[in-house]
């Protein structure tokens, strides 16, 4: 069990931010990341419709959003409607605390690049803090075998 | 002024506080605004000094009724009380008051964390922005209300990648305070 890639994605499902935690993915895996993040947002549009009228109380962890040949596919709404969804590996089991305490943490990161005033809203994040806190995140729950040093969109 | 961390106990209570995220994104957003309005970093850092001069002049008044000092005998006791209790009077932050030079007319404030700067990153086109020159301003205005020309500039700066901020301060002039009147008036 590890985390393979983590993406954020804007209200608009603009893409903010996808890496992937492979030390060296191909162009193949990488088109295979977009591909698999792109279906999760249907699967995230999904999950709140059929959750949540306009009563219920919005739970930003979406959970487990499906799985697919090699991954396994969570996902996070904040109340901005910015998704953040991560891939981990399909091997072993994954804590659901777990998983929400990673969401949790990137969802504060997310916060804090935002925050930054030359940060430009709706484009892609470009931020080497974010980016080295980000690993640090993630590195709680590292691939087996992977090192850190992966690459960005 | 600002509040963060535990409950501002630096702070004498007579002073309003404001949260620090609000102060802090503000500020952002005027910076980011002069940037917007001038294009050019020079200018803006300019404009920023200005804006913290015409702050300081006011503020010193504010810091003098409130703070309960007794009158500074030398420029090294001034540089202790910006560094000691005007700044956590204001920013909830304190300096270290280090370098001086040997004919004690020059020395740097040194702080670590700054209210100012939090979360911020300075993108590489905006290298020359001199971020926190507000505070430049307004040391050199409330110094000069009370009859010290001083300057002020930044020499390092965590935002462009030093270990601390630093605030050299070099005093220029020590006016004896004159009347604009004479005694036959």
């Amino acid at each position: 069990m590890g985390i393979a890639a983590v993406a954020f994605i804007g209200p608009q499902n603009n893409p903010l931010y996808l890496r992937s935690m492979d030390p060296s993915p191909s162009d193949d895996q990488y088109m295979k990341l977009h591909y698999v993040v792109h279906c999760a947002l249907d699967a995230v549009e999904e999950k709140v419709l059929l959750k949540r009228g306009p009563s219920d109380s919005q739970d930003a962890y979406l959970g487990l959003l499906y799985p697919t040949e090699d991954y396994r596919v969570y996902g996070y709404l904040t109340n901005s409607h910015v998704k953040i969804i991560l891939l981990f590996d399909d091997e072993g089991t994954i804590k659901n605390e777990m998983v929400l305490r990673v969401f949790r943490r990137l969802h504060a990161l997310y916060v804090d690049t935002a925050s930054n005033p030359f940060h430009s809203f709706g484009l892609p994040i470009r931020s080497g803090r974010f980016e080295a806190q980000l690993e640090g995140i993630v590195a709680v729950a590292p691939k087996p075998g992977a090192s850190l040093g992966g690459f960005m969109t | 002024m600002l509040r963060g961390g535990p409950s501002g106990a630096r702070n004498p209570p007579s002073l309003e506080q404001i949260n620090a995220e609000v102060f802090t994104l503000t500020y952002g957003s005027i910076v980011r605004q002069l940037i917007a309005d001038f294009e050019d970093i020079e200018e803006v850092n300019k404009q920023l000094e200005q804006m913290g001069y015409n702050m300081g002049i006011r503020l010193v008044d504010e810091f003098l009724a409130k703070a309960k000092i007794s009158r500074c005998s030398s420029f090294r006791d001034t540089a202790d009380v910006v560094a000691k209790q005007a700044l956590p009077m204001f920013l909830n932050v304190s300096a270290n008051v280090t370098n001086w030079s040997p004919d004690q007319t020059e020395c740097s404030l040194v702080l670590t964390d700054n209210p100012l700067a939090d979360f911020v990153e300075l993108p590489e086109e905006y290298r020359e922005l001199k971020y926190c020159n507000v505070l430049a301003g307004v040391v050199r205005g409330a110094l000069e209300m009370v009859n010290m020309d001083v300057e002020c500039r930044w020499v390092s700066d965590m935002l462009r990648g030093d270990d601390c901020y630093e605030l050299r301060i070099k005093l220029k002039e020590h006016r004896d305070e004159k009347f604009p009147y004479k005694d036959d008036d």
